[in-house]
């Protein structure tokens, strides 16, 4: 068994040069560099599901942690390298026997922003008792994870991708029983590593449909690893959105709340090897029933009582787009202007109304609160992964005393500014709250943003007023400039005698 | 982050954000003002006085005002 021992050392392995290009947003402390987590836990039983099913990799850990320590303890670390640091998001922790208990609270802490080894720090709700064991449920997704293998590969062909992984949980404590399960979107995993078993077990991992399993491990010391990689049929698009600007603008004068996403789409699958061909994808569509890698076609289930959507990308309109509306789905399908393949890109812009009833309420003290999802991405079978989003709600001109709250989890959450926008009509600017997050995916669908702002009647009617005064003094001005006198005054001739 | 603000959601669910003039109403009303604000606007040209800036200049401001915000919503850019 190749265990090693030196965790730092060896999570520098897993290390990529792609970090350099990833923020690592806000949401972190700072400790000093001398920082080591405090032994102050056992991982008592650990269960490590990591999910390649979709286009990110999903992580479950469910650990039974007991505090080793003879004082109570409220801090659980867990280590990553910088590189993944900078690709994890979305985490959750809850606690598996407990669903009341609550609220965890995840988030990176920086000690050495030169070191590799990078650590989520997780508050427990309350402090665990010496000798005492809680369930936690943790998990994170990491995008940017696969590595297409072969690289390149000819249109018609399956793709297959790589990732690369530890055996055994990246942790700061020792761990006494834990097992790695990775499941797979097909059976078809035509490599993968094979490692000594123990026990009964000659040799991990234990294949079962489309599930692999390492372990059950006996005790591993702290920063124990063992590289494992999968390579596993993916023959589906890896749909990644660099950026997506999210505008939702509030209107009370014409009771609409309008959309707009503005999507930087890549496909971060296995290149073409040689030049794209029109006739043969044409071909594919008929004899292997669709079936490809490249992106051909996006679905967004908008919410009931969408209307007007347009679709539009660098050129202008895309006609290749269907919305159907009706009581019951308000569904948008729109097919990229070319079929998208590894390594390409396509950045387009999609946007909606819908009535302002369906999402702003009065409130009893005479505010406004406005209740809107905070992403609406596509809805693939695939999946679709999010490096950055920015949500931008533009309140009306004038709204104030501006307050929020999102159930997207917090660790995602890098920035959160009210700004000033500025558009026809308006003379101060609106307020528009901006959040910016990074490395979300599409299960964060329809997570609530909740947003309440008082709005006075006479910020409502700045806009009329303007136009009147202006206008009025245009009338003014009319009425003044006609009664100047420009003719020469005549003057009375006196005659003389 | 203000966790409360989902319980002023709900308890808001009774009072749903109705405008003074609905989506469908918005061309006709910003048409009609528009059309009166430049009718007395005209009125006002051919009859510049003291009295008319009251009488004539006034109305036709306040129905230009309103009509043009409605017009503004009636052709899809909602301010």
């Amino acid at each position: 068994m190749k265990t090693s021992a030196v965790f730092s050392a060896v999570l520098s392995l897993l290390s990529l040069a792609s970090a350099a290009s990833s923020d690592k947003g806000s949401s972190k402390s700072t400790l000093p560099s001398t920082f080591k987590p405090p032994q102050v836990f056992k991982n008592a039983n650990l269960v490590h599901v990591i999910s390649v099913e979709k286009n990110y990799v999903k992580e479950n850990i469910n650990v039974v942690v007991e505090n080793i320590d003879k004082k109570a303890q409220n801090e659980y670390y867990l280590p990553f390298t910088a590189d993944q640091i900078s690709r994890l998001g979305g985490v959750e922790v809850k606690d598996r026997k407990d669903t009341s208990a609550g609220p965890f609270v995840a988030e990176n802490v920086e000690f050495d922003p030169e070191s590799d080894t990078q650590y989520l720090r997780i508050r427990l709700p309350k402090p665990l008792a010496p000798g005492a064991q809680q369930t936690l449920g943790i998990s994170y997704y990491i995008l940017k994870a696969y590595s297409p293998l072969p690289a390149a590969i000819k249109q018609e062909e399956a793709q297959f991708l790589t990732y690369t992984f530890s055996a055994y949980v990246p942790s700061v404590y020792t761990t006494s029983k834990q097992k790695t399960e990775v499941k797979f979107p097909s059976g078809n995993i035509p490599d993968y590593t094979k490692i000594p078993g123990s026990g009964d077990i000659k040799e991990f991992p234990q294949k079962q449909g489309t599930k692999l399993t390492y372990g059950p491990f006996d005790e591993k010391p702290a920063g124990a690893y063992e590289p494992i990689r999968v390579r596993f049929e993916f023959n589906r698009p890896v749909t990644h959105v660099g950026r997506l600007e999210r505008d939702i603008e509030v209107s009370h004068w014409g009771g609409n709340v309008a959309f707009e996403e503005r999507y930087t789409l890549y496909h971060r699958g296995a290149n073409l090897s040689s030049l794209f061909n029109r006739v043969k994808w044409q071909q594919s569509q008929y004899y292997q029933q669709g079936n490809t890698h490249a992106l051909k076609e996006l679905k967004f289930p908008l919410r009931v009582g969408s209307i007007d959507p347009y679709y539009t990308d660098v050129i202008g309109n895309v006609s290749t787009s269907r919305f159907r509306s009706n009581k019951r789905e308000a569904s948008l399908e729109i097919k990229p202007r070319y079929p998208v393949f590894g390594g390409w890109k396509y950045p387009f812009t999609i946007g909606w109304n819908s009535d302002a009833k369906n999402f702003l309420r009065k409130t009893a003290t005479g505010g406004f609160v406005l209740n809107v999802p905070f992403l609406e991405g596509p809805k693939q079978n695939e999946g679709v992964e999010y490096e950055q989003v920015e949500v931008r709600v533009i309140l009306p001109e004038g709204a104030e005393n501006v307050k929020y709250v999102t159930s997207i989890p917090t660790q995602s959450i890098s920035s959160t500014e009210v700004e000033i926008h500025k558009t026809f009509l308006d003379t101060i600017g609106r307020t528009a709250l901006v959040i910016k997050t990074r490395n979300l995916v599409d299960d964060f669908r329809d997570r609530e943003l909740v947003i309440s702002y008082d709005y006075p009647l006479s910020a409502s009617l700045r806009k009329p007023f303007i136009v009147f005064s202006s206008t009025i003094a245009f009338f003014v001005a009319v009425w003044l400039i006609g009664n100047i006198e420009l003719k020469f005054a005549s003057v009375p001739v006196v005659s003389k005698k | 982050m203000d966790s409360s603000l989902h319980e002023v959601w709900q308890a808001a669910s009774g009072s749903p954000f109705i405008p003074t003039i609905g989506k469908e109403n918005q061309f006709l009303v910003a048409f009609v003002l528009l059309v009166l604000g430049f009718g007395l606007s005209g009125a006002f040209a051919l009859n510049r006085s003291l009295v008319s800036l009251p009488t004539l200049a006034v109305p036709a401001s306040l129905s230009l005002a309103v009509g043009v915000v409605y017009m503004f919503c009636a052709v899809g850019v909602y301010v």
